[in-house]
């Protein structure tokens, strides 16, 4: 089943007089279950389309459906709750909130849910158990290691079971050894059912995934399954 | 549906228990705003106690006075006096009056006793004098109808009078001599009292000067101790305040007939005097408050700016929890709510601070102040008021953040 499906996505961006095409026409299919890569070098695209895979923006032209569900044609109202209940974020640099504990950190998505403290509590701590991480639910993110963080960043992306989990470049700013350590999630993940989209420009990372997307200069260069 | 307020207000706290320092220093506009205004409101609500509590012992808000009007233009003919005659006339005219006097000062009063001098100020007075003033005798009686028809020698003095001249001595019965003409001493005024408070030229027995005035029968100073006295001034006391706003109408349009259509008197009630303090109290207030409601605007200013650059630098924050699913409205809300609670905060700390500093500001002011509890209603609203004005555009500008722009910045 296709749980991503985008076809003749063009993203414009107007710079003023400029007007940048950064997308010119991509069409990629992900089915449900796979562990895909997404490469390409900088000014490619690449973040740009993950941007709207993550439904955080949205196609200037072409259609983009996600779980069945045409979204490229939501209005951004709307967009929020695609995002909270389909899409699970792990960014490079982690992006916790720096005041709030790990536990609070992986809350996140459920309070804007609308889940009772309670229930979203006890959920936060299974997941953060399920990482590793259920002796340090009271630490501030900066109390932890970047490999510790960067599984809170995932405890926080799978806590409200997503259709898929979008990672950007997730061990970028992790040591060999961490960065390892958070692929096997990642693997283990995939292997549990998850969908599993990440965007990188390592080939030894993008290695692991079952199919890696290249983009070059706004399209699909190689690895879609129409092609 | 977006978060409950109950999350933003936890968010809120939180925010705020996380930046304690910024948080005080943007607090502080506000906690003075609010503490101006506890103040301001606690200097009007006394100066309106203290104007009544004048008022009340002045005779009280059904007093009507008649006095000479000085915006008549004298050459137009017309005397701002009235006979013996006249003044009983009007008394018949107006017998749902409880009271009327009629007086005639006798500035250059000298009493004297066995030697001892009295400069003080003595009136020819009517019987009705002690109610038009509310002031009882204290000892013997007060000048009756009596005295009046038959000029009598008889003198009614105040308590320093007596105080003075008669030391310890019963002074009724006692003869004693104003300016050349034997009286008979047959009462002595209640002392009157009434303190101001703070202080400056005002402290002390305001009405200590009442004390020291004697009273005579009206027709014994007109018929006995020459000159051409004439009448010239008149109180007349309602029976209630509501009646005395209709008579004093009344009395007006008496005196404009005897008087042929001269407005050469002028007739003023308590009433109308009263609201004329309202008014200027009013005045007063309004730039007061004024005054308040700009250090209130400026602490806002202060807040929405501070509001402003603590988004800018939570822009990657926004940008976080609008990727896990916060709504423009949550964020919205979220900021929103802040900015009230650190209002509210403000508030809560100016009214604590404001009831402390009271008594200090009235000492150092010389003014009377009345806290009461709708202050604290009206300071608090204030502050959650200049929070939601004030919030508005900084939660605006948080709320319209661009996700992908938002976690872009570093």
């Amino acid at each position: 089943m296709e749980i991503i499906k985008t076809s003749s996505l063009i993203k414009d961006y107007d710079l003023g007089k400029l007007k940048v095409r950064a997308l010119s026409g991509v069409d990629i299919c992900i089915t449900k279950g796979e562990f895909v890569a997404i490469m390409g070098p900088s000014g490619s695209g690449k973040s740009t389309l993950m941007h709207i895979i993550g439904c955080l923006d949205r196609p200037t032209q072409g259609e983009y459906y996600l779980d069945q569900e045409l979204v490229s044609k939501l209005p951004k109202s709307s967009l929020a709750g695609i995002r909270n209940r389909k899409i699970g974020f792990v960014f490079q640099s982690f992006n916790l909130l720096p005041h709030l504990n790990i536990l609070k950190n992986v809350e996140l998505p459920l309070m804007y849910f609308g889940m009772s403290t309670h229930k979203r509590r006890e959920k936060a701590k299974q997941i953060l158990d399920s990482v590793g991480l259920s002796d340090r639910l009271k630490h501030k993110p900066n109390e932890l290691s970047g490999g510790q963080r960067q599984r809170v960043a995932i405890a926080r992306a799978i806590v409200n079971d997503p259709s898929i989990l979008l990672a950007d470049e997730p061990t970028g700013n992790l040591d060999s050894q961490a960065g390892g350590d958070i692929l096997e999630i990642f693997d283990s993940l995939h292997r549990s059912g998850n969908t599993v989209i990440m965007v990188t420009h390592d080939p030894a990372v993008a290695n692991r995934a079952d199919r890696i997307i290249r983009i070059k200069d706004g399209l699909v260069e190689d690895g879609d399954l129409a092609t | 549906m977006a978060i409950s307020l109950r999350e933003s207000l936890h968010i809120g706290i939180a925010d705020i228990m996380t930046r304690k320092v910024r948080s005080s220093v943007t607090i502080l506009g506000i906690v003075l705003g609010v503490m101006c205004i506890m103040v301001v409101l606690a200097i009007i609500s006394g100066m309106n106690a203290s104007t009544l509590s004048w008022m009340e012992e002045r005779g009280g808000a059904s007093k009507i006075d008649v006095y000479r009007n000085w915006d008549y233009d004298f050459s137009k003919g017309g005397y701002a006096s009235l006979s013996l005659s006249e003044v009983t006339r009007i008394r018949e005219m107006i017998p749902e009056a409880k009271a009327l006097n009629a007086q005639i000062d006798i500035w250059d009063a000298l009493l004297r006793y066995r030697g001892k001098d009295y400069p003080g100020t003595a009136f020819g007075v009517m019987p009705d004098y002690p109610i038009a003033e509310n002031w009882r005798v204290a000892k013997g009686r007060f000048i009756n109808n009596l005295d009046i028809r038959e000029n009598s020698n008889v003198i009614v003095i105040g308590s320093y009078v007596a105080r003075d001249l008669f030391g310890t001595q019963n002074p009724i019965g006692r003869s004693l001599n104003l300016n050349g003409n034997m009286m008979q001493v047959v009462g002595v005024m209640e002392e009157k009292v009434w303190i101001s408070e703070g202080g400056g030229p005002w402290a002390g027995n305001v009405l200590a000067y009442m004390n020291e005035q004697s009273f005579i029968p009206i027709s014994t100073l007109m018929n006995k101790f020459g000159g051409d006295k004439m009448i010239t001034s008149m109180q007349v006391m309602a029976n209630s305040p509501n009646q005395a706003l209709e008579l004093q109408k009344k009395l007006d349009g008496i005196l404009l007939n005897i008087k042929r259509g001269k407005a050469v008197f002028r007739v003023s009630s308590a009433q109308e005097q009263m609201e004329q303090m309202k008014q200027n109290a009013q005045i007063f207030s309004m730039i007061f408050i004024l005054i308040a409601v700009i250090s209130l605007f400026v602490g806002g200013i202060v807040i929405m700016n501070i509001m402003l650059a603590s988004i800018k630098e939570r822009t990657r924050e926004i940008g976080v929890r609008l990727a896990v699913g916060a709504r423009r409205i949550d964020i919205f809300t979220q900021f929103l709510v802040q900015t009230v609670l650190i209002t509210a905060l403000g508030g809560v700390l100016g009214i604590v601070l404001g009831f402390s500093i009271l008594d200090l500001v009235s000492g150092f002011l010389k003014m009377p102040m009345q806290a009461n509890p709708n202050m604290i209603m009206a300071a608090l609203l204030v502050s959650v008021g200049v929070g939601l004005l004030f919030g508005i555009a900084p939660a605006i500008k948080a709320g319209n953040l661009d996700p992908v722009i938002a976690l872009r910045e570093e």
